[in-house]
């Protein structure tokens, strides 16, 4: 990341394969001929290359490397860690190079002899001392130790942190450094005759040179350089890095103080001799090597730092001036005087790119690659412009950005057939419930056709509790229109509880080849024989529902004969039945002359899927007979005292359910507060008594898992109150259908306003959900004037009692038993109106989008129009009402006289009415009635 | 070559693969030695100890770092082996030390630049003195800024802080109200996915783990005994960097250092940062901060100080931390990172002027810092000086910056500079070299660009194309409906717009749309509620 690169001014690959790190590059006048800085490097493969470069300037750039470059190659057998120019060797002022192999320090000199050809001098190196390592050697550093003039010692660092001196030729001391376990770069310091090294405990320690020699002066002369133990060597200073080192400098320039330079891993650092921190820098690049150098400027000192990021940094003391982008990583750097050029920047890379640099300003402009240039050719591309501007133009009105809920092209059929016969053996298993008999199970057969292959479909079986299916997801990874797929499911009821639906529903998920998700969705009609069983009919039962027919009565034992269970022999109008697991019996009466059939049970909900059931087959058998006008049709009073009972028992559950909840919270909230206390009392440095705060928890706590359990119990309470309900709710819809001999439509919508789905959740129940449709129905298509039509919907919040909801349903019953109509009718305004209501009723069913440009009444009033004419041609089918609710409660006297005119049809209605409880002992006795 | 000295070369040249593998051999192969070292001189000697029994029952870090097997060596005289192994055990003991430093390094992300919030920790943040903070005093309330253009030049984040023109940890997270909110609203504007509480810290966990070998970690912390290897000062630093980077298992960190810097009785001021780190880390924010003032008066360091700061940017003390860095200043004057530091505060409280003034200090030390030359150039973006904003831009591309985002930024530029020709010229740059997080954002400012010049149709499929590749960006579905509003699509307009404030309610241009959409359709209710909350987003 900078705007500049370093130009290069020669450069060189040294070798193939060879690896070079830091201590591998140096750079000095070796040849003692005055000449400038050779360039020294040697690799870990044992190559030694001295370059001198002399590039020239031509037309196009440098020359770069030429072969003359190279004073000497030389291949040494041991591997090259380190190589450094300086006076090594006594009793001569030229300088001369220090080669630290793993286990042998060499010094050698460069003989030059001039050569016959024009090339000049013929270069040699001779081998002049060598000392033999005891220990595999990590690094050295070299200088005057003890302040001698004009000579360089050595100093080695081993791997396991000794330092050996070499004095010159000879051997003077191995020292161990204290704690060493890793070494680190190490330096001396001239000025206080010291060395610098960062040990692996990431601190700076300074060691007096006069400390170490000394210590030596201890031990015997043969052992020293084979010492096991470090003596306790005395630090001079520490300086606590926090970083392991890369390396560290020392410079000591004219006009600045003299600073210790250390390159962290994050960080660069200045100490001054003392030991203490002069200035830091923390950088936001991984550095790889630095070099301090003299400034121009006085007082400050110049640092070069390469990082791992390919660039050069130049900082005046922790200034950043300059940043140059470099061709590779290097492991060193150095500034060398080469053929009277100053400042050059030598680099040295890992894999042995050598170059020589300078800082140069022309600008290297970062290119970016061009994308693809191609010749435009308009009219071309106008052309394809133009064609798929139309295919967009097409498809836009086709893929809109909100899915379509069209039901078109569906890849997929389902086919779910349910057989007449349940299982032979039952296939029920971990059933709840306690009943002598087995719990039949049927087997439904669950069938996928496909037109094209399409792959991962998932079917998910759902049904309503208490049934339950032996497996809830069918996935077939695969579905080839060859071969469907099919899957066998059990059904079975499972716990203790009212069964209120027998329907299931097995949904497809898969994708379409699009990769749209498509959702399929088919019902599963399970029989009434998987929840009941039959019994002996009773004679005596809180509630009884009666309902008309218009034709002769049929014979009960051809409706149910697969119910008949003991009562197979009879007569025929008697039959009783019994959930699985449950107590009460539902009787099922049919008059033999009359045109009407009674159900009795001790609960009210219960009737509900018996009854339900006795009209569904009612209504086939007569299809079956090819009696088309066929009609069921409940005159009596609506049961709303009976169901009010059920609501409210239900609503009981809710208010427990909320003061238990709000007793929860209470409970939890002091646990918090008390937990908070005696947090604060733990954390507080003095300890303070607790004051019984312990004993307050413990009591709070138990006292919390008593609630849970009072609210997991009445959970249990309220799930079954909302089944009853529910099986209540639907009791009462079929009743006042069959009352007000609803068409299909207005049921939908009376459905969804008392619904006899029950939800249970914490911010909102049944009670409030169904007051608010109620109320929303009253004030507008049932309303009775204009002035009651307002609309003002209030938040639903748990109602305080159910006597307002009661209100609401009695006068829901009163407005419909006087001839409204869920769905409306007459002039199209009003049926806009309206028809906006029952739309919002029913959101849920009417799904599609309507188009903005037609308003939106006309539709539904043309619906109505259509509605009305058919209900005028069934008008006729219709038992005629008088219009009138009957006070609720009413005795069936009210009844007669309404009925009047089909007292005659039905001579033995009223006895059936009123004397049933009398004459009725058991079925036979009836059918001798 | 030693095999130890190859390992330090690896590590020195950042090959921290082959520096782990060549330790990972040196560590298999000794204890083989071992082994036979063991067989053979079992019956000579009892004198020098070793307990080997335990070989196979304790962690083999647990056997390198005992004391008994540095002393089988450490022992002159007694010593049974030759002296080209003679180095066993220490360099065992280093190559451990190295190999826990290389796999630190692996994945070592510096502390300082952590800085991702979970929902969590937002809301369980009891730290925070005063609910109703006052004027620039706070980080989490918006607040209108000084020399900052207002919300509707320059878009805000979901916290109402100005978007930054560097992406960093943090400057695009929000600090939501509420948990729901949290779940609901995408975390960065980048991934734009619903978070789960895991906030990036955890993302190097996931690494970490990765990298362990197959045959179980490397060291088994559960094993350590702690305050032993706290006693040493040369293991211990090591140890607690593979603990707190690698393992990522701050307890133990936060054991070791208690355990360290009690046993360098309270000397090393590492310690002490390490320890407020951790404290940190467990979200104890005020043990931190006492740890991190403690080292501070023992050395002054850089990176304490930016440690202490972020303590209190998460106190939500900005003005306490600008002032700490400015002290941290005097130490270190030219400190870029404690500089950016102060710049960013500013930012964060919408104080432009000063934001800038610190970013051209930052430039004045590094002229190459990215993050200023950014951050600049954006302020003079939103502050209506495109061509300026060009200017660093365009140093930005010199300097070898090379993105998407950039060839967008410029191609903004251009054209509210009225170079027109440039600017399709970059977007088409921006779009080939843009990934799948970036090239919904290049194609909203196309479709920007296109709304500009009328282009209706081109405007609505850059806007289509921005949602294909990015299905959350409100801004997108915003003037998705704005266009079919003009269409006279009503219905449409409204889902987009409500689409565009389910998916970023901060920021008021769908309501506001969305209000004035209802009025004149005649829904007033509506279109006062949606008003209200427009107002609700601009403080």
């Amino acid at each position: 990341m900078s705007l500049f690169k370093a130009r290069e001014w020669w450069s060189t690959k040294a070798g193939v394969d060879e690896e070079f790190d830091t201590g591998c590059l140096c750079v000095g006048d070796i040849d003692n001929r005055g000449t400038g800085d050779k360039i020294i490097i040697g690799s870990y493969h044992g190559y030694l290359r001295i370059y001198e470069p002399h590039p020239t300037k031509t037309e196009d750039g440098w020359t770069g490397f030429q072969a003359q470059d190279v004073l000497c190659e030389m291949q040494l057998p041991l591997p090259i860690l380190q190589v450094e120019a300086g006076l090594f060797v006594s009793g001569s002022d030229s300088v001369h190079l220090a080669i630290l192999h793993p286990r042998k320090l060499s010094v050698y000199s460069l003989l030059a002899s001039s050569g016959a050809v024009s090339y000049g001098a013929h270069y040699q190196l001779k081998l002049v001392y060598e000392h033999n390592l005891q220990r595999t050697a990590f690094n050295f550093c070299y200088g005057p130790f003890g302040g001698v003039k004009g000579r360089d010692f050595l100093c080695v660092q081993s791997m396991d942190g000794t330092l050996t001196v070499f004095e010159q030729e000879s051997f003077s001391f191995t020292r161990f450094l204290p704690g060493a376990l890793l070494p680190g770069p190490v330096t001396y310091i001239a000025r206080t005759d010291s060395f610098v090294t960062v040990s692996s405990s990431r601190q700076v320690e300074c060691y007096k040179y006069q400390v170490l020699a000394v210590a030596s002066e201890t031990k015997t002369k043969e052992e020293s350089q084979n010492i096991k133990t470090g003596k306790r060597v005395a630090v001079d200073w520490t300086f606590g890095l926090g970083e392991e080192a890369i390396q560290i400098m020392m410079t000591t320039f004219p006009q600045t103080p003299p600073s210790i330079y250390i390159l962290g891993e994050r960080n660069i650092f200045v100490l001054t001799e003392g030991g203490k921190l002069r200035m830091m820098q923390k950088f936001e690049f991984s550095p790889s090597c630095f070099l301090p150098y003299t400034s121009v400027s006085e007082g400050s000192i110049n640092c070069l730092v390469a990082t791992h990021s390919s660039s050069l940094m130049v900082y005046s003391d922790m200034t950043l001036k300059w940043a140059a982008q470099l061709s590779n990583i290097p492991i060193q750097l150095k500034v060398a005087r080469i053929n009277n050029l100053d400042g050059v920047i030598v680099t040295l890379d890992e894999h042995g790119q050598l170059s020589c640099c300078y800082l140069g300003t022309d600008p290297a402009m970062f290119t970016v690659p061009s994308s693809e240039v191609r010749e435009i050719d308009y009219k071309k591309l106008d052309q394809e412009m133009k064609h798929l501007q139309e295919i967009i133009k097409k498809d836009a009105n086709k893929y809109s950005v909100m899915p379509s809920l069209s039901k078109s092209d569906d890849d997929i059929s389902i086919h779910v057939s349910v057989p007449f016969n349940l299982d032979e053996h039952s296939r029920a298993a971990e059933v709840e419930i306690e009943e002598e008999d087995p719990i039949p199970s049927i087997t439904v057969k669950i069938q996928l056709k496909c037109k094209i292959h399409v792959n991962n479909v998932r079917v998910n079986i759902n049904v309503e509790l208490p049934l339950v299916a032996s497996t809830n997801t069918i996935k077939f990874s695969s579905l080839e229109p060859g071969h469907p797929g099919e899957a066998m499911v059990v059904f079975y009821m499972k716990h203790t509880m009212l069964p209120t639906d027998l329907k299931g529903w097995a949904t497809v998920v898969y994708e379409n080849t699009t990769g749209a998700p498509r959702v399929l969705q088919a019902d599963i009609r399970l029989p009434i024989r998987l929840v009941v069983k039959p019994c002996f009919p009773v004679k005596n039962a809180n509630f009884r529902i009666t309902i008309d027919t218009n034709k002769p009565p049929v014979n009960l034992n051809d409706l149910f004969p697969d119910l008949l269970g003991e009562n197979a022999g009879g007569a025929g109008n008697a039959l009783g039945f019994r959930y699985y697991g449950l107590a009460p019996v539902i009787t099922v009466l049919a008059s033999k002359t009359s045109q009407r059939y009674r159900l009795q049970s001790d609960e009210f909900e219960f009737m509900w899927l018996v009854l339900n059931e006795l009209v569904t087959r009612l209504s086939s058998y007569f299809a079956s007979h090819k009696q088309v006008d066929f009609k069921v049709s409940y005159t009596g009073d609506l049961p709303l005292q009976e169901y009010f009972v059920i609501i409210e028992r239900h609503f009981e559950c809710r208010l427990t359910d909320d003061n238990l909840y709000k007793l929860l919270a209470d409970r939890a909230a002091q646990f918090r507060a008390i937990q908070r206390r005696l947090l604060t009392r733990f954390k507080d440095k003095t300890p303070a008594p607790l004051i019984n705060l312990d004993t307050l928890i413990d009591g709070t706590y138990r006292q919390l898992i008593a609630m849970g359990d009072a609210v997991e119990q009445n959970t249990q309470v309220k799930h079954q109150m909302a089944v009853r309900l529910s099986a209540a709710t639907r009791l009462l819809n079929l009743l006042i259908r069959l009352w007000q001999d609803m068409s299909e439509e207005e049921a939908a919508v009376l459905e969804a306003t008392l619904t006899p789905d029950i939800t249970e959740s914490i911010s909102k129940g049944w009670e409030e959900t169904v007051d608010a449709s109620i109320t929303h129905l009253l004030r507008t298509s049932l309303s009775k004037s204009a002035k009651d039509q307002t609309v003002n919907p209030s938040p639903l919040t748990l109602l305080k009692d159910t006597s307002k909801l009661k209100k609401h349903i009695t006068l829901l019953c009163d407005r419909l038993g006087r001839g409204a109509h869920l769905v409306p009718e007459g002039s199209a305004g009003e049926a806009a109106r309206h028809g906006e209501t029952a739309r919002k009723a029913k959101s849920a069913i009417d799904s599609t989008h309507t188009d903005l440009g037609v308003p939106l009444g006309s539709k539904f009033g043309e619906k109505k129009n259509r509605h009305r004419h058919e209900g005028g041609d069934l008008g006729a089918l219709r038992v005629p009402t008088d219009n009138k609710l009957p006070p609720l409660g009413g005795s069936t006297g009210d009844m007669e006289i309404r009925k009047h005119h089909t007292r005659k049809d039905i001579p033995d209605l009223d006895e059936l009415g009123t004397d049933s409880q009398r004459h009725l002992v058991n079925g036979s006795e009836l059918a001798g009635m | 070559m030693d095999p130890m000295f190859l390992a330090c070369s690896f590590f020195r040249r950042k090959k921290y693969q082959e520096c782990v593998d060549l330790c990972t051999q040196l560590l298999e192969k000794n204890p083989y030695d071992q082994a036979s070292w063991t067989l053979k001189t079992k019956a000579l000697t009892e004198q020098v100890y070793i307990d080997e029994v335990e070989v196979d029952e304790e962690g083999i870090a647990e056997i390198l770092m005992d004391d008994n097997a540095i002393a089988q060596v450490a022992r002159p005289g007694t010593s049974l082996k030759k002296p080209t192994t003679g180095q066993g055990a220490p360099s065992q003991a280093a190559s451990w030390t190295l190999k826990t430093k290389a796999l630190t390094e692996q994945v070592y992300i510096d502390e300082v630049e952590v800085d991702e919030e979970g929902i969590a920790e937002i809301l369980m943040d009891d730290n925070a003195i005063a609910q109703v903070a006052r004027p620039g005093t706070s980080l989490k309330k918006p607040t209108t800024g000084q020399g900052a253009p207002s919300q509707a030049v320059r878009p805000m984040s979901q916290s109402g802080r100005p978007l930054s023109g560097f992406v960093r940890p943090g400057t695009q997270s929000s600090r939501p109200g509420t948990m729901e909110q949290a779940i609901r609203t995408p975390r960065t504007a980048q991934t734009a996915r619903p978070v789960t509480s895991a906030s990036g810290r955890y993302v190097r966990l996931g690494t970490a783990s990765m990298l362990s070998v197959a045959d179980g970690p490397f060291i088994n912390l559960a094993r350590l005994n702690l305050p032993k290897y706290a006693a040493k000062p040369n293991l211990a630093k090591a140890l607690f960097e593979y603990i707190f980077h690698h393992e990522n298992d701050v307890r133990s960190a936060l054991e070791l250092a208690a355990n360290a810097t009690e046993a360098c009785q309270f000397k090393d001021w590492w310690w002490k940062v390490q320890l407020g780190k951790c404290y940190y880390r467990l979200g104890m924010y005020r043990d931190a901060e006492r740890q991190f003032k403690a080292a501070l008066t023992q050395q002054d360091m850089v990176d304490t100080v930016l440690y202490l700061c972020k303590v209190y940017v998460r106190l939500d003390q900005p003005l306490t931390a600008i002032d700490l860095y400015k002290k941290g200043l005097e130490k270190f004057p030219s400190e870029t990172t404690l500089l950016t530091g102060i710049a960013r505060i500013y930012e964060g409280m919408n104080d432009m002027t000063n934001a800038v003034k610190y970013y051209k200090d930052v430039l004045h030390e590094a002229n190459m810092n990215v993050e200023a030359i950014a951050c600049i150039a954006t302020n003079y973006f939103y502050t209506d000086q495109p061509e300026i904003a060009l200017k660093f831009y365009r140093r930005l591309l010199q300097m070898g910056v090379c993105n998407a985002e950039l060839f967008n930024n410029i191609a903004l530029c251009c054209f509210y500079a009225q170079q027109y020709d440039m600017t399709l010229t970059c977007f088409e740059r921006a779009l080939s070299l843009a990934d799948d997080d970036s090239i919904a954002d290049v194609w909203y400012n196309v479709g920007h660009v296109a709304l500009g010049i009328g282009d209706m149709n081109l405007a609505y499929q850059c806007f289509r194309l921005t949602l294909s590749t990015n299905n959350d960006h409100a801004e997108a579905y915003n003037n998705l409906g704005v266009l079919e509003m003009r269409k006279g699509h009503f219905e449409q307009a409204r889902a987009f717009f409500q689409a565009a404030f389910s998916l970023a309610p901060h920021m008021f241009e769908p309501h506001y749309n969305f209000a004035s959409m209802s009025e004149s359709i005649g829904d007033l209710q509506s279109s006062y509620n949606a008003a209200s909350r427009a107002q609700e987003g601009i403080p």
